[in-house]
Protein backbone atom coordinates (compact mmCIF):
# COMPACT_ATOMS: atom_id res chain seq x y z
CA UNK A 1 0.00 0.00 0.00
CA UNK A 2 1.59 2.83 -1.31
CA UNK A 3 1.00 6.24 0.47
CA UNK A 4 2.78 9.66 -0.75
CA UNK A 5 3.87 12.02 2.49
CA UNK A 6 3.98 15.52 1.65
CA UNK A 7 6.97 17.23 3.16
CA UNK A 8 7.06 20.35 4.79
CA UNK A 9 9.60 23.10 3.32
CA UNK A 10 11.02 23.48 6.77
CA UNK A 11 11.46 20.24 6.97
CA UNK A 12 13.07 19.22 3.56
CA UNK A 13 16.56 19.78 5.16
CA UNK A 14 15.71 16.20 6.87
CA UNK A 15 14.71 14.20 3.52
CA UNK A 16 17.98 15.42 1.56
CA UNK A 17 15.56 17.96 0.25
CA UNK A 18 12.66 15.40 -0.86
CA UNK A 19 9.26 17.29 -0.96
CA UNK A 20 7.74 13.79 -1.63
CA UNK A 21 8.85 10.61 0.62
CA UNK A 22 6.61 7.33 -0.80
CA UNK A 23 6.21 4.80 2.27
CA UNK A 24 3.57 2.27 3.01
CA UNK A 25 1.50 1.48 5.88
CA UNK A 26 -2.23 1.35 6.56
CA UNK A 27 -2.67 4.26 9.75
CA UNK A 28 -1.03 7.92 9.71
CA UNK A 29 1.11 7.30 12.48
CA UNK A 30 2.78 3.47 10.50
CA UNK A 31 3.27 5.95 7.62
CA UNK A 32 5.33 8.67 9.70
CA UNK A 33 6.80 5.18 11.10
CA UNK A 34 8.38 4.40 7.50
CA UNK A 35 9.33 8.42 7.38
CA UNK A 36 11.52 8.18 10.12
CA UNK A 37 12.61 4.83 9.35
CA UNK A 38 14.04 6.46 5.98
CA UNK A 39 14.94 9.96 7.62
CA UNK A 40 15.86 9.64 11.48
CA UNK A 41 16.33 13.28 11.88
CA UNK A 42 12.15 13.76 10.86
CA UNK A 43 11.90 11.95 14.47
CA UNK A 44 12.55 15.09 16.40
CA UNK A 45 10.82 17.28 14.06
CA UNK A 46 7.62 15.39 14.81
CA UNK A 47 7.37 13.51 17.83
CA UNK A 48 7.62 14.63 21.05
CA UNK A 49 9.71 12.19 23.51
CA UNK A 50 6.19 10.47 24.36
CA UNK A 51 5.43 9.49 20.48
CA UNK A 52 2.83 12.23 20.22
CA UNK A 53 2.87 14.35 16.98
CA UNK A 54 4.17 17.75 18.36
CA UNK A 55 1.52 20.33 18.88
CA UNK A 56 2.48 22.58 15.68
CA UNK A 57 2.67 19.74 12.84
CA UNK A 58 -0.64 19.17 11.59
CA UNK A 59 -1.46 16.29 9.36
CA UNK A 60 -3.82 16.10 6.69
CA UNK A 61 -4.93 13.13 4.52
CA UNK A 62 -6.12 13.82 0.61
CA UNK A 63 -6.30 17.58 2.06
CA UNK A 64 -8.41 16.92 5.11
CA UNK A 65 -7.49 17.70 8.88
CA UNK A 66 -6.94 14.45 10.63
CA UNK A 67 -7.36 16.50 13.69
CA UNK A 68 -7.56 14.91 16.89
CA UNK A 69 -6.61 10.92 16.72
CA UNK A 70 -3.97 11.86 13.85
CA UNK A 71 -1.74 8.97 14.24
CA UNK A 72 -4.71 6.45 13.99
CA UNK A 73 -6.44 7.81 10.60
CA UNK A 74 -6.58 4.97 8.26
CA UNK A 75 -5.17 5.62 4.91
CA UNK A 76 -5.03 3.68 1.56
CA UNK A 77 -2.94 3.06 -1.37
CA UNK A 78 -2.93 6.18 -3.37
CA UNK A 79 -3.45 8.49 -0.34
CA UNK A 80 -1.63 11.63 0.26
CA UNK A 81 -0.72 13.08 3.87
CA UNK A 82 0.69 16.34 3.88
CA UNK A 83 2.69 17.28 6.97
CA UNK A 84 1.78 21.01 7.68
CA UNK A 85 3.17 23.19 10.14
CA UNK A 86 1.31 26.19 11.84
CA UNK A 87 3.17 29.73 11.10
CA UNK A 88 3.15 32.91 13.08
CA UNK A 89 4.98 35.40 11.58
CA UNK A 90 3.28 38.83 10.48
CA UNK B 1 -24.23 57.30 -1.35
CA UNK B 2 -21.48 57.85 -3.56
CA UNK B 3 -19.84 60.97 -4.68
CA UNK B 4 -19.02 61.65 -8.93
CA UNK B 5 -15.00 61.51 -6.81
CA UNK B 6 -16.14 58.04 -5.71
CA UNK B 7 -17.25 56.95 -9.08
CA UNK B 8 -14.10 58.30 -10.63
CA UNK B 9 -11.88 56.48 -7.96
CA UNK B 10 -13.36 53.11 -7.79
CA UNK B 11 -14.57 52.87 -11.16
CA UNK B 12 -13.03 49.99 -12.35
CA UNK B 13 -14.24 47.75 -9.12
CA UNK B 14 -17.71 48.73 -9.88
CA UNK B 15 -17.56 47.66 -13.48
CA UNK B 16 -17.10 44.17 -11.64
CA UNK B 17 -19.86 42.09 -12.14
CA UNK B 18 -21.43 41.37 -8.74
CA UNK B 19 -19.71 44.71 -7.44
CA UNK B 20 -21.40 47.30 -8.91
CA UNK B 21 -22.50 50.13 -7.06
CA UNK B 22 -24.40 48.95 -4.25
CA UNK B 23 -21.28 46.83 -3.19
CA UNK B 24 -19.02 49.90 -3.62
CA UNK B 25 -21.57 51.73 -0.96
CA UNK B 26 -20.97 48.50 1.44
CA UNK B 27 -17.38 49.13 1.38
CA UNK B 28 -17.94 52.82 2.26
CA UNK B 29 -19.88 51.79 4.88
CA UNK B 30 -18.02 49.00 6.20
CA UNK B 31 -15.84 48.98 9.65
CA UNK B 32 -13.05 47.56 9.74
CA UNK B 33 -10.00 46.72 12.42
CA UNK B 34 -6.85 45.87 11.38
CA UNK B 35 -4.88 44.42 13.95
CA UNK B 36 -0.78 44.73 13.72
CA UNK B 37 0.43 47.31 11.24
CA UNK B 38 4.18 45.39 10.21
CA UNK B 39 3.92 42.76 6.89
CA UNK B 40 0.46 41.77 6.68
CA UNK B 41 -1.03 45.01 8.45
CA UNK B 42 0.78 47.18 5.32
CA UNK B 43 -0.91 44.67 2.47
CA UNK B 44 -3.99 44.59 3.59
CA UNK B 45 -4.49 47.89 5.07
CA UNK B 46 -3.18 49.45 1.61
CA UNK B 47 -5.84 47.16 -1.11
CA UNK B 48 -8.73 47.99 1.85
CA UNK B 49 -7.92 51.47 1.90
CA UNK B 50 -7.32 51.93 -2.10
CA UNK B 51 -10.94 49.91 -2.52
CA UNK B 52 -12.85 52.36 -0.58
CA UNK B 53 -13.21 50.73 3.12
CA UNK B 54 -14.76 53.87 4.78
CA UNK B 55 -13.62 53.23 8.32
CA UNK B 56 -10.02 50.93 8.80
CA UNK B 57 -8.70 51.27 12.94
CA UNK B 58 -5.13 49.96 12.44
CA UNK B 59 -4.10 48.94 16.14
CA UNK B 60 -0.18 48.60 16.76
CA UNK B 61 2.05 49.31 19.62
CA UNK B 62 5.41 49.09 17.92
CA UNK B 63 7.86 51.48 16.90
CA UNK B 64 9.40 51.30 13.22
CA UNK B 65 13.08 49.07 13.24
CA UNK B 66 15.17 48.79 10.20
CA UNK B 67 15.12 45.29 10.13
CA UNK B 68 11.14 45.81 9.63
CA UNK B 69 11.54 47.08 5.88
CA UNK B 70 12.08 44.01 3.82
CA UNK B 71 8.96 43.67 4.28
CA UNK B 72 6.51 46.64 6.14
CA UNK B 73 6.27 48.51 3.11
CA UNK B 74 3.96 51.01 4.61
CA UNK B 75 7.57 51.99 6.83
CA UNK B 76 9.71 53.64 4.76
CA UNK B 77 13.20 54.50 5.71
CA UNK B 78 12.34 57.77 7.39
CA UNK B 79 9.82 56.40 9.52
CA UNK B 80 12.74 54.59 11.74
CA UNK B 81 12.17 55.07 15.43
CA UNK B 82 8.28 56.21 14.53
CA UNK B 83 5.19 54.95 15.70
CA UNK B 84 3.62 52.34 13.30
CA UNK B 85 0.57 53.61 13.15
CA UNK B 86 1.22 56.64 12.56
CA UNK B 87 3.58 56.31 9.92
CA UNK B 88 0.90 53.88 8.10
CA UNK B 89 -2.05 55.99 8.70
CA UNK B 90 -0.04 59.11 6.99
CA UNK B 91 0.61 56.66 3.88
CA UNK B 92 -2.46 55.17 3.76
CA UNK B 93 -4.77 58.28 4.11
CA UNK B 94 -2.60 60.41 1.63
CA UNK B 95 -3.19 56.97 -0.64
CA UNK B 96 -7.09 57.81 -0.14
CA UNK B 97 -8.01 60.62 2.22
CA UNK B 98 -11.85 59.49 1.55
CA UNK B 99 -11.38 56.80 4.15
CA UNK B 100 -11.38 57.67 7.52
CA UNK B 101 -8.21 56.19 9.22
CA UNK B 102 -8.23 55.61 13.20
CA UNK B 103 -4.90 54.99 14.80
CA UNK B 104 -4.38 52.89 17.68
CA UNK B 105 -1.12 53.28 19.29
CA UNK B 106 -2.25 50.08 22.00
CA UNK B 107 -0.76 46.49 23.32
CA UNK B 108 -4.11 44.29 22.48
CA UNK B 109 -4.94 42.34 25.32
CA UNK B 110 -6.98 40.38 27.37
CA UNK B 111 -8.65 43.46 28.97
CA UNK B 112 -8.70 45.68 26.68
CA UNK B 113 -9.29 43.63 22.92
CA UNK B 114 -13.58 44.15 23.56
CA UNK B 115 -13.14 47.78 23.79
CA UNK B 116 -10.56 48.01 20.54
CA UNK B 117 -12.77 46.06 18.25
CA UNK B 118 -16.51 47.50 19.26
CA UNK B 119 -18.02 49.25 16.91
CA UNK B 120 -16.80 47.46 13.95
CA UNK B 121 -17.78 44.99 11.39
CA UNK B 122 -14.89 42.35 11.29
CA UNK B 123 -11.24 41.79 12.04
CA UNK B 124 -8.00 41.14 9.89
CA UNK B 125 -5.39 39.08 11.90
CA UNK B 126 -2.11 40.96 10.85
CA UNK B 127 -0.30 40.24 14.04
CA UNK B 128 2.93 38.48 14.45
CA UNK B 129 2.15 36.24 17.17
CA UNK B 130 -0.64 33.56 18.58
CA UNK B 131 -1.67 34.97 21.85
CA UNK B 132 -2.80 38.18 20.53
CA UNK B 133 -4.22 35.94 17.58
CA UNK B 134 -6.47 33.51 19.72
CA UNK B 135 -7.55 36.98 21.69
CA UNK B 136 -8.80 37.98 18.63
CA UNK B 137 -10.17 34.95 17.18
CA UNK B 138 -12.38 34.86 20.74
CA UNK B 139 -13.29 38.30 20.57
CA UNK B 140 -15.03 38.09 16.99
CA UNK B 141 -16.86 35.21 18.10
CA UNK B 142 -18.28 36.84 21.24
CA UNK B 143 -19.02 39.65 18.67
CA UNK B 144 -20.12 37.89 16.20
CA UNK B 145 -18.53 39.10 13.45
CA UNK B 146 -16.13 37.84 10.85
CA UNK B 147 -12.29 36.95 11.54
CA UNK B 148 -9.73 37.05 8.40
CA UNK B 149 -6.38 34.79 9.80
CA UNK B 150 -3.08 35.08 7.97
CA UNK B 151 0.40 33.93 8.99
CA UNK B 152 3.79 33.89 7.44
CA UNK B 153 6.92 32.71 7.90
CA UNK B 154 9.72 32.34 5.25
CA UNK B 155 8.22 31.88 1.89
CA UNK B 156 5.43 30.54 3.25
CA UNK B 157 2.03 31.57 4.26
CA UNK B 158 -1.69 31.02 4.95
CA UNK B 159 -5.27 31.84 5.69
CA UNK B 160 -8.50 31.47 6.36
CA UNK B 161 -11.68 33.20 6.74
CA UNK B 162 -14.09 32.62 10.33
CA UNK B 163 -17.28 33.34 10.36
CA UNK B 164 -18.86 32.52 13.73
CA UNK B 165 -21.69 29.84 13.78
CA UNK B 166 -21.19 28.71 10.37
CA UNK B 167 -17.07 27.69 10.20
CA UNK B 168 -14.00 26.27 12.30
CA UNK B 169 -12.08 28.81 14.32
CA UNK B 170 -8.56 29.96 14.61
CA UNK B 171 -8.86 28.04 18.11
CA UNK B 172 -10.06 24.60 16.11
CA UNK B 173 -6.96 24.36 13.61
CA UNK B 174 -4.34 25.75 16.57
CA UNK B 175 -2.64 23.52 18.77
CA UNK B 176 0.60 25.11 19.10
CA UNK B 177 3.30 27.30 17.27
CA UNK B 178 6.57 26.59 15.51
CA UNK B 179 9.17 27.33 18.38
CA UNK B 180 11.80 30.27 17.74
CA UNK B 181 11.78 33.90 18.68
CA UNK B 182 12.86 35.28 14.71
CA UNK B 183 10.51 34.32 12.52
CA UNK B 184 12.26 34.42 8.53
CA UNK B 185 9.86 36.55 6.27
CA UNK B 186 10.47 37.32 2.74
CA UNK B 187 8.70 40.42 1.82
CA UNK B 188 6.65 39.35 -0.88
CA UNK B 189 5.13 36.42 1.10
CA UNK B 190 2.89 38.75 3.83
CA UNK B 191 2.20 40.41 0.12
CA UNK B 192 0.32 37.49 -1.33
CA UNK B 193 -1.34 37.01 1.99
CA UNK B 194 -2.14 40.03 2.85
CA UNK B 195 -3.66 40.59 -0.49
CA UNK B 196 -5.64 37.15 0.19
CA UNK B 197 -6.82 38.58 3.46
CA UNK B 198 -7.82 41.76 1.52
CA UNK B 199 -9.95 39.85 -1.21
CA UNK B 200 -12.11 38.03 1.83
CA UNK B 201 -12.60 41.09 3.22
CA UNK B 202 -13.85 42.63 0.33
CA UNK B 203 -15.85 39.60 -0.74
CA UNK B 204 -17.68 39.24 2.59
CA UNK B 205 -18.71 42.74 2.31
CA UNK B 206 -19.84 42.51 -1.08
CA UNK B 207 -21.20 39.21 -0.69
CA UNK B 208 -19.77 37.85 -3.52
CA UNK B 209 -17.70 34.91 -4.31
CA UNK B 210 -16.55 32.31 -1.72
CA UNK B 211 -14.68 32.63 1.24
CA UNK B 212 -11.92 30.38 2.60
CA UNK B 213 -14.62 28.91 4.77
CA UNK B 214 -13.90 25.71 6.88
CA UNK B 215 -10.55 25.66 4.15
CA UNK B 216 -6.88 26.92 4.98
CA UNK B 217 -5.49 27.94 1.98
CA UNK B 218 -1.26 27.65 2.06
CA UNK B 219 1.03 29.32 -0.23
CA UNK B 220 4.35 27.68 -0.66
CA UNK B 221 6.19 30.44 -2.77
CA UNK B 222 9.41 27.80 -2.84
CA UNK B 223 7.19 25.59 -4.77
CA UNK B 224 4.89 28.19 -6.32
CA UNK B 225 1.96 26.19 -5.15
CA UNK B 226 -1.40 26.72 -3.01
CA UNK B 227 -2.83 24.40 -1.33
CA UNK B 228 -6.61 24.00 -0.17
CA UNK B 229 -6.97 22.21 3.39
CA UNK B 230 -10.28 21.30 4.60
CA UNK B 231 -10.79 21.87 8.26
CA UNK B 232 -13.57 21.39 11.01
CA UNK B 233 -14.69 22.83 13.87
CA UNK B 234 -13.43 20.89 17.02
CA UNK B 235 -16.93 20.02 18.93
CA UNK B 236 -14.75 20.09 21.76
CA UNK B 237 -13.53 24.29 21.01
CA UNK B 238 -12.58 26.20 23.93
CA UNK B 239 -13.81 29.58 21.59
CA UNK B 240 -16.63 28.67 19.38
CA UNK B 241 -18.30 25.44 21.07
CA UNK B 242 -20.86 27.18 22.25
CA UNK B 243 -21.74 28.09 19.00
CA UNK B 244 -22.88 24.14 18.08
CA UNK B 245 -25.27 25.03 21.29
CA UNK B 246 -26.80 27.01 19.69
CA UNK B 247 -26.93 25.13 15.81
CA UNK B 248 -28.39 22.22 18.08
CA UNK B 249 -30.87 24.44 19.30
CA UNK B 250 -31.89 26.05 16.07
CA UNK B 251 -32.83 22.49 14.53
Amino acid sequence: MSVKVNIHPVLRHMTKGQSVVEVKGSTVGQCLKQLVAQFPETESALFNKDGRLLSYVEIYVNRESSYPEELKKKVADGDEIHIVLMLTGG
Amino acid sequence: MLTESDMERYDRQIIIDGLGQEGQERLKKARVVIAGSGGLGSAVSVYLVAAGVGTVRLIDHDRVELSNLNRQVLHWDKDIGRRKVISASEKLRSLNPGVTIEAVDETIKEDNVARLVAGFDMIVDAMDNFPVRLMLNKAALDRNIPFFYGGVHGFEGRAMTIIPGRTACLKCVYHGSIPGDKIPVVGATPAVIGSIQATEVIKYIVGIGELLADTLLVYNGLDMEFTRFKVKRDPDCEHCGKWRDEVKNEC
